[in-house]
């Protein structure tokens, strides 16, 4: 129940920023290291002051001086740079049937922007691909509050459409020459292989973190759907499908088949996969989302 | 009988469900994982919801009409009534009005002496708690009749006027014959012409030649069968022989023209009972018992010929409507 109402507000939370906030203090702490690294830390430069900043990074001297808020630049000597990927293809935009409004786009926003917000507070680099309506709009990686912001509200106005961009585009678009990078892809993958699935093989070989979310709705793992209703692919071609209790098994062992294989295909390539019902409590999800160990080289903590 | 039509109400059902929308069942709701569900053919959906209202309408009242046309209903709308025989004594009605307390019910002319028959054909148009008068000259029906109303008869007997027969005779002997109907009229007065006309009810051929083609009458009296010899051959009854021509019905007998009285009285007794029938007799005064389970008589049609015009015009504006709608 916990989980539920955690979720529903979520879905109910229309800034996205402050369900973030929600989450990561449900979270506790472990799920991200501090941001002082002791002598891997050197002073870069000075720049203003801007809302989500830590009160502690104010420099009060300088404030004193020039009666303006400015913050300590630092500079780390290693750059992590984290890459939200997320799927805004039509089919993200299946709703729960249970809690009103929630729905797979929603949840992986919500979880996405966590990820940023964890990068942000960590000192990180974080960039943003959505896959939106064939086409992959791509935010360069960056630091800082400011960052954090624009990826938000892109995130925010991001609506689920059309299908996958070919596989050309997402080349062009996740093709990140610096290493290492966290690649956090969420999405529900119907389809695989697919671009994306083919992506992050690819970028699991460049000996990126990449790091899979597969959302599902309860209703799709009871497989409990009105029988009554006709449905329709939301990325197919208007061709119309029925469900009843006679297909219900059927629906079942393909469905698991599929995932089956999804999750096969990801151990094989060492790409830590989380299956999760959008349901459950989105700060359950990220930790287990983060914490999945790599198999030979280990993950990022 | 014709009540029976209303079981056909159910019609009315048919376009109804005609004018149900046909809808395709093309709203499907996205469901992301569809691709493991079997594929299914869309389905028709007929919903709860009617296009072309007017039409509809238009139609239902149409078939309405005629069942109602063919039902032949009759709304009880008369109420307390007095039927007057033709001929009745208005002082005489007036006085038997207010003995029976309907001074001022309606009054209704009957069209004949047949008092009896007319109210058992229009029984349904009376109300329930109608209370009825029948006044004058009402013929006396051979039983009596089981009525649903309360009626009343006061009779009065009015004097017969002897009613008026034209007699068209073509004889060499015509006076003879103008003697024997001279003889005949105390009971009938008879009007003796040479010339058939429209209004000659007897036509007393006496001549040997045949007579002209246009020669028309109901009944012939064929004293010379010379005329015609198809007569020869013709069925008898007591030595009289008819026969059933394009000119009328011919009699033809030995006796003709009747020679003494008793041949004389025969004729015109078998002339008079055959052609003109039996005057009824005026029915005494009584109060025929009620009894509400009668069937009811005959329908009256009296809704028929606004239903009619009401059945053309709801048809024309059908077809109206239905041709607009297709361009």
């Amino acid at each position: 129940m916990a989980g539920l109402a955690s979720a529903a507000l979520a879905a109910h939370t229309g800034k996205l920023d402050l369900a973030i906030r929600h989450v990561l203090a449900g979270l506790g702490h472990g799920i991200h290291a501090g941001r002082e690294r002791g002598a891997g830390v050197e002073f870069s430069e000075y720049r203003a002051y801007a809302p989500g900043d830590e009160w502690r990074r104010v420099d009060w001297k300088l404030m004193a001086r020039a009666d303006r808020y400015y913050v300590r630049e630092a500079e780390r000597d290693s750059h992590v740079a984290v890459w939200l990927v997320l799927d805004a293809t039509a089919s993200m935009l299946e709703p729960s049937r249970s809690i009103e409004g929630l729905d797979k786009l929603g949840y992986a926003r919500l979880l996405l922007g966590c990820v940023g917000a964890i990068a942000q507070r960590q000192g990180d680099a974080f960039g943003l691909v959505v896959c939106e309506g064939e086409r992959a709009h791509f935010t360069p990686a960056a630091r800082g509050p400011r960052q954090l912001q624009r990826v938000l509200s892109l995130l925010e106005r991001t609506d689920a459409a059309g299908t996958m961009p070919g596989g050309e585009v997402l080349r062009a678009s996740l093709h990140f020459a610096r290493a290492p990078s966290v690649v956090c892809v969420a999405g529900d993958f119907l389809e695989w292989p697919s671009p994306l699935s083919e992506a992050m093989v690819r970028l699991r070989s460049m000996r990126h973190d990449v790091r899979a979310l597969c959302l599902q709705t309860g209703a799709e793992i009871a497989a409990s759907f009105d029988t009554r209703q006709a449905w329709r692919d939301p990325e197919g071609d208007g061709k119309l499908f029925r469900f009843g209790t006679d297909v219900r098994d059927g629906y079942a062992r393909r469905r698991d088949d599929h995932f089956a294989m999804v999750a096969q295909q990801c151990r094989s390539h060492d790409i830590p996969y989380v299956a999760a019902p959008i349901e459950r409590a989105p700060g359950g999800v990220l930790r287990a989302w983060l914490q999945a160990k790599l198999n030979a080289r280990g993950g990022r903590g | 009988m014709n009540s029976l039509w209303w079981w056909a109400l159910p019609v009315l059902l048919l376009p109804i469900l005609w004018h149900r929308q046909k809808r395709e069942q093309t709203r499907a709701l996205p469901l992301a994982t569809a691709r493991f569900l079997p594929a299914s053919k869309p389905v028709q959906l007929r919903v709860w919801r009617w296009d072309d209202v007017l039409l509809l309408i238009l139609r239902c009242v149409l078939l309405l009409a005629l069942i109602a046309l063919l039902a032949d209903p009759v709304l009880p709308w008369r109420g307390d009534s007095v039927l007057v025989v033709p001929g009745a004594d208005p002082v005489f009605v007036d006085r038997q009005a207010r003995a029976a307390g309907l001074a001022d019910a309606r009054r209704i002319d009957l069209p004949g002496r047949e008092g009896y028959r007319w109210l058992r054909e229009h029984e349904r148009e009376f109300r329930p708690q109608a209370r009825l008068l029948l006044v004058g000259d009402v013929a006396m029906p051979a039983a009596l009749p089981r009525l649903r109303h309360p009626l009343t008869v006061r009779p009065q007997a009015a004097p017969v006027a002897p009613p008026e027969q034209h007699v068209a005779v073509y004889s060499r002997r015509a006076q003879e014959w103008r003697t024997l109907f001279d003889a005949l009229g105390a009971t009938q007065r008879y009007v003796i012409e040479e010339q058939a006309g429209p209004g000659t009810g007897l036509l007393i051929w006496d001549l040997p030649e045949p007579p002209p083609a246009g020669l028309r009458a109901p009944l012939w009296w064929v004293a010379d069968t010379a005329a015609f010899p198809e007569l020869q051959k013709a069925p008898q009854a007591d030595g009289l022989h008819y026969l059933d021509s394009r000119r009328g019905r011919l009699w033809s007998a030995a006796w003709l023209p009747p020679q003494d009285a008793a041949a004389a009285r025969t004729m015109f007794e078998t002339w008079q009972r055959l052609h003109f029938g039996v005057r009824p007799h005026t029915a005494p005064a009584q109060a025929p018992a009620v009894d509400a389970r009668t069937p009811a008589g005959p329908d009256g049609g009296a809704l028929r010929d606004m239903l009619a015009m009401a059945l053309l015009v709801l048809f024309a504006l059908e077809r109206m409507v239905t041709h607009v709608r297709r361009r």
